[in-house]
Order: structure tokens, then sequence, then C-alpha cells
């Protein structure tokens, strides 16, 4: 080693808890200390959270969410914030789900069928956003039209198909001992990850998230992006919607509002695992993985508080607590940064 | 002279006069198709609804004026309509009223300081915020719905008052004198515009970012705790998840008012018509038994076009300004050219 490439002054490299306690401040570190205390307490009391078994239930739970906040991570990430509208979408393609299988047309087609609705709900607000639409309330206006559409079409009844259907093998088959739900969220999580590391799309939601007019500059226009990662949420929307309609046999379109699943309202859930997760809502910075493990996160809350015997409530707010703490800590360590402005 | 002022007054405000236009021409339309609507009974009952959905309409006017929005309005008016009726039997209403609309409003301050603070966006903030306040009103009415036992309350909220007016839309209409009276003519009113309209301009004047926001998400919440109140006390019953329509309805409300999505436009005149079509078309809905969720895919679509009108106006100016600039350069260029040409020749 030559002694010119060996700076002279250098001060000694402090440790990486050094580092932590200079960079951020000391509120977010606290926050972050009595969270992971509360969290070790609560998982060592909870009886039988730490079985297999129990871990199965975790990831299955939050696969349907998660599925669904992969899909909003690529609005996210490109700096369109989020879409009101995924549980409203959801819920147009569960009635178009369910009144294929009702028809018998069998599972292809109506899968197709229901893809037809979310690619056009997709565009549709795609476009609208990329013309320079504000994503939030355009997507609140749509909201309203995607539901009052799915409520109509359906006269606001339940349809139900019989079993056994074609679809029964993705609501309630397995593969190796996981549901093939679970399966599902594994594929679309790695597929989602690959997509965003490794093709040129990826690193362009990248590019337009993380600095607008760098992307114009260098023709990449927002208009398409927009287009395509809306409808990539639509699409992820409207898979889920397929897989809990083949759950449970039928549909209707108040299935995800606010009774649907742990608690509260599922579009909020969403949005509530993207935030956990640690993207960056002003785009550029996070990725898919986070949105996963976001939704296995608040799923293990959820799940102990279960075990726990909280009713809904508390449970709602604990979510509500883990998304407002995560904006803290989040806003306080990059707090400099550009990505936050 | 009259005329001439009618003129200037819609030159200077395009976006009031539209909503006034829209505003009258949803009324014709249902006074038309329905012999029920023009009447004194059914103004009262526009003018009841009025009170709660004027007052959201306000809540977000203000916000979208400073550049945010509040998404948590809905939860936090449930939050007032659950305190109000869980503990109206045994506070006595006054009481329950304080605590609620105090709860509300303080809880609108601490978004408003966090936000300041942290400097993020509203979005971010508020969408934490309703899921928190929903739990927490979950907890307040202990996951059931909560009701009057007395309903003397109810009936003393919607007595007639002046033919169109209850206690409750009065005070309503007191709020809407005040902050608009608050907004054009105190400094901290000219504050919240000017962090809308140019936020960095105005930071780099001076003004703090803090207390303004404080001061609409505190207002904002002011408002919602109170929309919950008479919501709650006119009904006699008040649900922990509900009340989610009312962040679409202000919306489309504070849209029509002439609220621009970039911040630093409308009024609370705007927010008074707005609330008033918004009114209008639910009530006209209403009496031709439309069901609700059509009601919303109106009020979706009506949100979509105005929304989109307005962006297109945006672009469009935009456009023009960029082609006026190029006319200069040209201009510009071709003078030089000629003074040069000018200039070499003898």
């Amino acid at each position: 080693m030559s002694p010119i490439s060996e700076p002279i002054n250098q001060l000694p490299k402090p440790s990486i808890l050094e580092k932590l306690i200079q960079r951020h401040s000391k509120l977010a570190i606290t926050l972050l200390a009595i969270f992971i205390v509360v969290f070790v307490y609560g998982m060592v009391t909870a009886p039988n959270f730490l079985t297999l078994f129990n871990f199965k239930t975790i990831i299955r739970d939050a696969a349907l969410v998660g599925i669904m906040a992969i899909g909003l991570t690529f609005v996210t990430l490109s700096g369109n914030f989020f879409l009101l509208s995924m549980k409203e979408t959801a819920a147009l393609c569960i009635i178009a789900f369910a009144t294929g299988m009702a028809s018998g047309w069998g599972f292809e087609l109506s899968f197709l069928f229901t893809m037809v609705f979310a690619l056009i709900a997709g565009i549709s607000q795609g476009a609208l956003i990329g013309i320079g639409g504000n994503p939030i309330v355009v997507t609140l206006g749509a909201a309203g039209v995607l539901y009052g559409l799915g409520a109509y079409w359906s006269d606001n009844l339940v349809v139900s198909y019989r079993r056994p259907h074609g679809a029964e093998w993705l609501g309630t088959g397995s593969f190796l001992g996981l549901p093939n739900i679970t399966v599902a969220f594994i594929l679309i999580a790695i597929s989602a990850e690959l997509l965003l590391r490794k093709t040129s799309f990826g690193r362009q939601v990248y590019l337009i998230g993380a600095n607008r007019a760098a992307g114009r500059a260098t023709g990449h226009e927002n208009f398409w992006m927009a287009i395509k990662v809306c409808t990539i949420a639509s699409v992820c929307s409207a898979f889920v919607a397929i897989a809990f309609s083949a759950q449970v046999s039928s549909a209707q379109v108040n299935y995800f509002s606010s009774e649907f699943g742990s608690s509260g309202d599922m579009t909020i859930m969403v949005i509530a695992t993207v935030m956990v997760g640690g993207n960056s809502i002003m785009g550029g910075f996070g990725s898919t993985l986070r949105s996963s493990l976001g939704a296995v996160f608040i799923s293990t809350v959820d799940n102990m508080m279960v075990l726990h015997g909280f009713n809904s409530g508390p449970r709602v707010f604990a979510v509500g607590l883990m998304i407002v703490f995560s904006i803290i800590v989040f806003a306080i360590l990059r707090r400099g940064s550009r990505s936050e402005e | 002279m009259a005329v001439e002022k009618i003129l200037s007054f819609i030159k200077q405000k395009p976006d009031l006069m539209f909503a006034i236009i829209l505003a009258f021409f949803v009324y014709c339309v249902f006074a038309f198709t329905n012999d029920y609507f023009m009447t004194h009974r059914t103004t009262f009952a526009i003018m009841e609804r009025f009170a709660v959905l004027g007052l959201v309409g306000l809540a977000l006017t203000l916000c979208i004026i400073a550049g945010e929005i509040d998404l948590s309005i809905g939860s936090n008016a449930a939050l007032a309509a659950v305190i109000v009726v869980r503990f109206t039997d045994s506070l006595g209403a006054p009481t329950a009223l304080l605590i609620a609309v105090a709860v509300s409003t303080i809880i609108g301050l601490i978004q408003g300081y966090f936000i300041a603070y942290l400097r993020i966006r509203a979005i971010v903030l508020t969408v934490g915020t309703l899921m928190l306040l929903r739990g927490i009103s979950l907890f307040v009415a202990e996951e059931k719905t909560v009701m009057l036992t007395d309903f003397r309350i109810p009936d003393f909220i919607t007595t007639k008052v002046l033919w169109y007016f209850s206690p409750a839309s009065l005070t309503v209409i007191a709020m809407f004198v005040l902050v608009g009276l608050f907004m054009n003519f105190t400094k901290y009113g000219r504050e919240i515009y000017a962090i809308g309209g140019a936020r960095k301009e105005a930071l780099a004047a001076g003004i703090s970012l803090k207390r303004p926001m404080i001061i609409v998400f505190a207002i904002s919440g002011f408002c919602a705790g109170l929309g919950g109140v008479i919501i709650g006390l006119r009904s006699g019953t008040a649900q922990a998840l509900g009340l989610q329509y009312l962040l679409l309805a202000g919306t489309v409300a504070a849209f029509i008012g002439g609220v621009s999505i970039l911040g630093g436009r409308g009024g609370v005149v705007g927010a008074v018509i707005g609330a008033l079509t918004v009114n209008f078309l639910n009530t006209g809905l209403v009496f031709n038994v439309t069901p609700a969720f059509m009601v919303q895919l109106y009020l979706g679509i009506l949100l979509l076009v105005v929304i989109m009108f307005q962006t297109g106006s945006v672009i469009f100016e935009k456009r023009q300004r960029r082609y006026q600039i190029l006319k200069d350069i040209d201009n510009r260029r071709e003078r030089l050219k000629k003074e040069m040409k000018g200039g070499a020749q003898p």
C-alpha cells in the first residue's frame, strides 16, 4: 500500500451505533427503541405466537394486502403519491369476476374478463394523472365512480356461484404445504422486485420518481409512466379481488370496505403497508420488498394483538400508530435529503 | 353602470361565476323535474344538510388553499360524533359538545404542528391519523353503535327558526362569516394564502410555516368536530366507522367552489356555493329515490370533470405563457437583426 493513497489526517472511523446517533435525532431513535421493546415483549408473551403454524397464518393474512401494496408501490415510487381507489377497483373487479363465474364462463375467461376492467380502470386513471391531474383528487373521484359502477352492476346484492368451481385452487388450494395465495404473494413479490431492479422500466420508475424534471429532460414523460404504474396497481387489485372471491365463492361490492379483514378500510391498509415499509411517499426511494415486509410486519403485529385478545378498536389504533410512528421516524431519518421535500 | 360592474366582476372571478352558474343550473334541473323540490320544507332540508357539508367543505377549502389536503376529516368528524353521543347522557349536551369539539380541534392542531415541524406533506400524515382516529373512536364507542337516550336535544337542534334555519345551520353560517373575515382581513389569513400559492417565496419572505399550518389544521379540525357533533346530535346515534363519505363530498364542494390544487386560490364564498351545489345534487337525487351508491357515482363524475377542467386550464395557461416567451424572443431577435442591418449599411 503506498502512503499517498491513505490520507494522513483521517478521523477514526465511527462505529455504526455512533453514526446512527450522530446522524439522526434522538426522537427517532427513542421511538424505534420503544417500538422494538413493545414488539419483543408482545412476541414473547403471546401464547402460541412462536410456532410454524402461526407463522404461516401471518404470511397468509399478509398476502392479500401485500399484493395490493406491491402494486401501489410502483405508483408511489414513480412520484404519483398513492391511489385512493385501490379498494374500489377491487370492488368493481370482484363483481366482474363473480358475474363471469356465475354465468358459467369458467375460470380463465372470467379472469380475462376481470383483467379487462382492471386495465380500463388503470389506464383511464393513469391518463388523467399523467396529463397533470393531482393523483389524490383524481383517484378520490375515480373511487366514487368505480364503486358506483360496481354497485349499479350488481344491484348492491351478493353475486354467488356454487362450489365446485374452477377457481377453487386459487382460493383454498395449497402447494407444498403453503396456501396458494401465499405462494402467489411470494412469486409476485419476487417478480416485482426483479422488475424494479433488473429492467429498464424499473429504473425509469425510480428516475421519474426521484426527479421528474430530469426524467422529462431525458425523454421519460410522466404521462406514459403514470399509465403503466396505475395499470400495474389496478391489475394487482384485480388479482386480489379474484383470489378473495375464489375463497368465499361470492362477491359483493362492499367486501373491501370498512369491515374487511383485520382492521379498517382496505385502501388505507394498503397505503399503511407501503408507508410502514418505509417507502418515500414523494417517490424515488423504496422498493417492493419493503412493502412486502411492511405487510408481513403489520400482519405480525395484528396477529400478536389477536393472540393477546384485543378487540378491533385497539388493533385499528395500533395500525394507525404504526403509520404515524413510521412517518415521524422516516421523516427524521431522511431529514435534509432531497427526496422528502 | 351596474352591468359594467357585473362584467368586471365576472372578469375578475371566472371560477366563482362558473360555480354560481353550476349551482343555479343544478337547482333548476331538480326544480323543474320534481314538484316538491322548490318548496319551503325542502329548502329547510337543504339548509340542514348544508350545516354539515358546508363545514366539511369549508375545512377542505382552507386546507387546499394552504396547498395541503386533510384526509382525516371523516375520521375526525366520526370521533367527535361518537364522543358527543357517548357523553351527552352522563355530562349533559353542552359539556359533551365542548369536549368533542375541543378534542377535534386539538387533534387538528397537533397535525398542523407535526406537518410543519417534520416538513412533510399533509396527505402523508393524515392518512396515518385517519386510521389512528378510527381506532380511537372504536375505542370510545366500545365497538358498538352509540345512541342517545334523551331525544330532546335532537329536537332542539332541528327546530325551525326564521323559516329556513335551525340552531345548527345558524351556527354554521356564523362560522362561515367569521372564517371569511379572518381569511380576508387578518394577517394570519393572508399568510395561509401565501404558503399555499407560493410556499418557497413565502418562506423566503420570512413567514414561518408553523403558524399558518397550525391555524389551518386547527380550523379544519374544529369544522370537522362541529360537523360530527351536529350529525351525532341530530340523528341521536353515531358509528365509529361511519362518515367516510364526507371526504368525497367535501372535496367536491371545495373544488366546485374554485380552489386550485396548486393552492392559494379560492375563498369562503366559493366554499358556500360549492357546498350548496353538492347539497342540491344530493337532496335532488334523494327526492328522485336514487340509491346512495349512485349519489357517490355522480359526485365522483362531478369531481373528475371539475378537476380535469382545472388541469386543462392550467396546462393551457402554461402553454400560452411559453408561446408568449418564444414570441418575445423572436421579436427581439428580429429587431436586433434589423438594427444590425441598419447599422451596417450607412
